[in-house]
């Protein structure tokens, strides 16, 4: 009889459940659970001693699959067959989790914890290896543990989080440090392979075929190898290339603005032409009689650029705009007169026409120089492709500068003393002030969208409308911060306890700037702000309900101008007169209830009469 | 049988704005916030988040943000790394997709939290989870909720999370 019960489909339990408690004795109640996969979530009524392997059944029916993908999770413990529900503590009203694992992985996962235990340097790397194995077979080499090793470098934008481990740059940097896989490196013959056969390599080669050129001279290999090896020489070419972007991009080129297809990223291979240019040149001098790197100057480059006939117009005006390496430049020009953008600079447009450009001119030469000057003269291709993913890494990028800051000011909040600490916050906020579009950002760690513009120039004026930066400077003194605090907190209790009372606090306010001092200041006497008794009423406490902020509602009421202008003795001279004719003396009392009827000296008597007690 | 082996998961707690909320919160929002709280989980060696790029996975205190303000023990786990990584592909198709973050109601937290609640059946501490609702209870937070709503948060450092099989 139990089993029958238990048998039933959920659908069934849920119709019975309401008779079912009166029958049964011990066990057998019915309870809620709450089963949650995959971002929704759906109630299930089932009896108390219901197996786990039942309840899979169940749920292989609902959700239509089988019963060895499910995986049920109660509290960060896997729920077994044999278990029950009840055993595992799984009351009314509790949360399971399921996860309905795919027919694929359960296949492959099998397959990869094969594998696993012949790969030890890189244990993480399990799931790639399918891959890869069967990638790299033609190379015919049997290191197959290094092989793998040094592939994951490739793959490393490819492949999920388990390999991050393998992949970080120091982890690059480890592996590139170990002999053997130099040596495999100097291969020329491997890496060219290991280059060429990789997909995303192939997807290059296809979108230029030029890019094929490059890899087939082995000297440009070697070239861009050894400026992998070499930070310090990524490093300055990448000073030189970009003088005025140096504070947005850090120098590290390992680091995040990696589109990581290419071995050392993008910009590396970038740079190394640039380089490899000049390698080549200089192996290449007898051709052209001499090292033309004396001949740097710009002004000569760009005499040669005039001269020379063939080159079309538009590059030109465009070369004079370029920032970067005249090195690069002066190949060109002074091998007769061919113009070139070959230098691996930030702009897509125009290196797209070059290629075609020093195809027609070389092709006048004689045969034996076109050979060493085909492969730079294709080189600006690569670039380019590169360059197009440019505007993806612009977020990278902007992020990137953030991240320096980012790191400026994190360093700056370091040291734990509080002294230093309001030193440093002072000059934090002086780099907020000097430049508000840093504030912005600085906030919260953004890489803000098209919004982001819009933001940014209504920051400065908002800060310079709030005299925000009285305000932070002042606040650069922690003890100012924390009597501001207070204030705050004192203005609060007064606007829930009397907040007729607001006004009167605004004379202490004068310094802070918050509020506009009047022209005349009787700080002693009054305060400033007359009418405002009165409208402050109705909107006083609507004020202080709506705003969390003591001064905010100060604010909001000081914000009308009209009322700052006359102190009230001015205003009410004539009243005051005729109150002090009629024989009220009590000058500060008559003024109070001047302000309080808003110069209405009849209801200014009547309220002075009942102040008296008459 | 042998006892099943138990991963131990920690909250990485990170503060945006660096101690700056601390400092302004009271002058600008009327009331104390501790900070601008970014949160990930820290399980089989990996530190797994949810931004504006997606779920994403790095070594742990391996984002640009470096090392976290503060770890929280969440509990431990039975479940593996290959059980995990599905559970993530699938919020990752579902409630945690890309396009699906929003600052104020599906965000960092929110990820984590779900996650947390998966793996250990715990949630995450609620002074991280009751931000947005700190925020926009102010007037100030009211009023820049236009221009906070649209403001992605991703930090650098980690790549997306695939399918277990090496195929995105």
């Amino acid at each position: 009889m139990a089993e029958d019960e238990e048998g039933l489909t959920w659908t069934e339990l849920s119709g019975h459940s309401s008779g079912m408690p009166a029958d049964k004795n011990i066990s057998s109640s019915v309870t809620r659970v709450i089963v949650k996969t995959a971002g929704k979530q759906e109630d299930f009524m089932i009896a108390d001693d219901t197996s786990v392997r039942q309840f899979k059944e169940k749920l292989s029916t609902h959700f239509k699959c089988q019963m060895d993908q499910l995986v049920l999770v109660f509290m960060g413990r896997l729920l077994k067959d044999h278990d029950t529900l009840s055993q595992r503590g799984i009351l009314d009203g509790h949360t399971i989790h399921l996860v309905i694992k795919s027919k694929r992985s359960s296949r492959s996962l099998a397959h990869s914890s094969r594998n696993l235990s012949t790969k030890e340097p890189c244990h993480q790397v399990r799931n790639t290896e399918g891959n890869t194995n069967g990638v790299y077979q033609p190379a015919g080499v049997s290191h197959t543990p290094l092989e793998s090793a040094l592939l994951v470098e490739p793959d490393a934008p490819k492949v999920h989080s388990q390999d991050l481990e393998v992949s970080g740059p120091e982890y690059i940097a480890q592996m590139l440090q170990n002999p053997s896989i130099q040596q495999l490196l100097s291969n020329t013959d491997l890496v060219r392979q290991f280059i060429s056969e990789h997909p995303d390599m192939q997807q290059l080669m296809q979108q230029s075929p030029e890019v094929s050129y490059i890899l087939d001279n082995s000297d440009i290999l070697w070239q861009t190898l050894e400026l992998a090896r070499n930070l310090a020489m990524i490093q300055e070419i990448m000073q030189i290339q970009q003088p005025e972007q140096i504070l947005e991009h850090p120098l590290n080129p390992q680091s995040h603005l990696g589109l990581e297809t290419l071995p050392g990223g993008d910009n590396a291979l970038g740079q190394s032409y640039v380089d490899c240019n000049d390698q080549m040149l200089n192996s290449s001098q007898d051709l052209f009689g001499g090292n033309p790197f004396p001949a740097l100057l710009e002004g000569q480059v760009l005499q040669q650029l005039q001269s020379s006939p063939p080159s079309p117009p538009p590059p030109q005006e465009r070369q004079d705009q370029l920032p970067q390496l005249p090195t690069t430049r002066v190949i060109y020009t002074s091998s007769h007169g061919l113009s070139s953008i070959t230098s691996a600079s930030v702009t897509p447009n125009k290196v797209n026409h070059t290629p075609s450009t020093h195809t027609t001119t070389i092709s006048t030469k004689g045969p034996s120089p076109t050979c060493p000057i085909q492969q730079p003269a294709r080189v600006p291709a690569l670039p380019s492709i590169e360059l197009t993913q440019q505007p993806q890494t612009e977020d990278i990028d902007a992020t990137i500068s953030l991240d320096s800051s980012d790191q400026k000011l994190e360093d700056d909040l370091q040291p734990s003393d509080e002294q230093t600490k309001s030193q440093i916050t002072g000059s934090m906020m002086q780099l907020l002030l000097n430049n508000p579009y840093l504030a912005a950002q600085m906030m919260l760690f953004i890489s803000m969208p098209q919004l982001s513009e819009q933001y940014r120039q209504q920051l400065p004026t908002f800060l310079q409308q709030t005299q925000l930066s009285d305000m932070l400077i002042a606040l650069a003194n922690p003890k100012a911060s924390q009597a501001i605090l207070q204030i705050e907190q004192g203005l609060q209790l007064l606007a829930t306890e009397a907040p007729v009372l607001l006004p009167w606090v605004a004379p202490y306010l004068w310094g802070l700037g918050w509020l506009p001092a009047p022209s005349c200041s009787h700080p002693d006497t009054v305060p400033w702000a007359w009418d405002v008794p009165d409208i402050a009423e109705p909107k006083g406490p609507e004020c202080c309900h709506k705003s969390g902020t003591g001064l905010q509602s100060l604010q909001s009421l000081a914000g009308d101008p009209s009322h700052l202008l006359q102190a009230p003795e001015i205003r009410f001279s004539q009243q005051m007169e005729s109150l002090q004719a009629m024989g009220f003396g009590n000058h500060h009392a008559n003024l109070q209830a001047l302000i309080a009827t808003e110069g209405d000296t009849s209801a200014a008597i009547r309220k002075l009469k009942r102040s008296h007690g008459f | 049988m042998e006892p099943p082996n138990l991963y131990p998961v920690k909250l990485y707690v990170y503060d945006l704005s660096k101690g700056l909320a601390r400092r302004l919160s009271p002058i600008m929002l009327g009331k104390q916030l501790e900070g601008i709280w970014h949160t990930s989980i820290v399980v089989h060696k990996d530190e797994f988040y949810f931004g504006s790029g997606g779920i994403s996975s790095c070594p742990p205190g391996g984002t640009l943000l470096g090392p976290p303000d503060s770890v929280v023990d969440v509990g431990s786990t039975e479940v593996t790394e290959e059980l995990f990584q599905e559970y993530l592909s699938s919020l990752g198709e579902s409630l945690f997709r890309r396009e699906a973050y929003n600052i104020f109601e599906n965000n960092c937290n929110t990820f984590t939290n779900e996650v947390a609640q998966f793996l250990t059946g715990r949630k995450i501490p609620s002074y991280i989870t009751d931000l947005p609702s700190e925020i926009l209870s102010t007037p100030f937070g009211q009023a820049l909720r236009p221009f906070l709503d649209p403001i992605q948060i991703q930090p650098h450092g980690g790549s997306p999370i695939g399918r277990p099989n090496g195929q995105s």
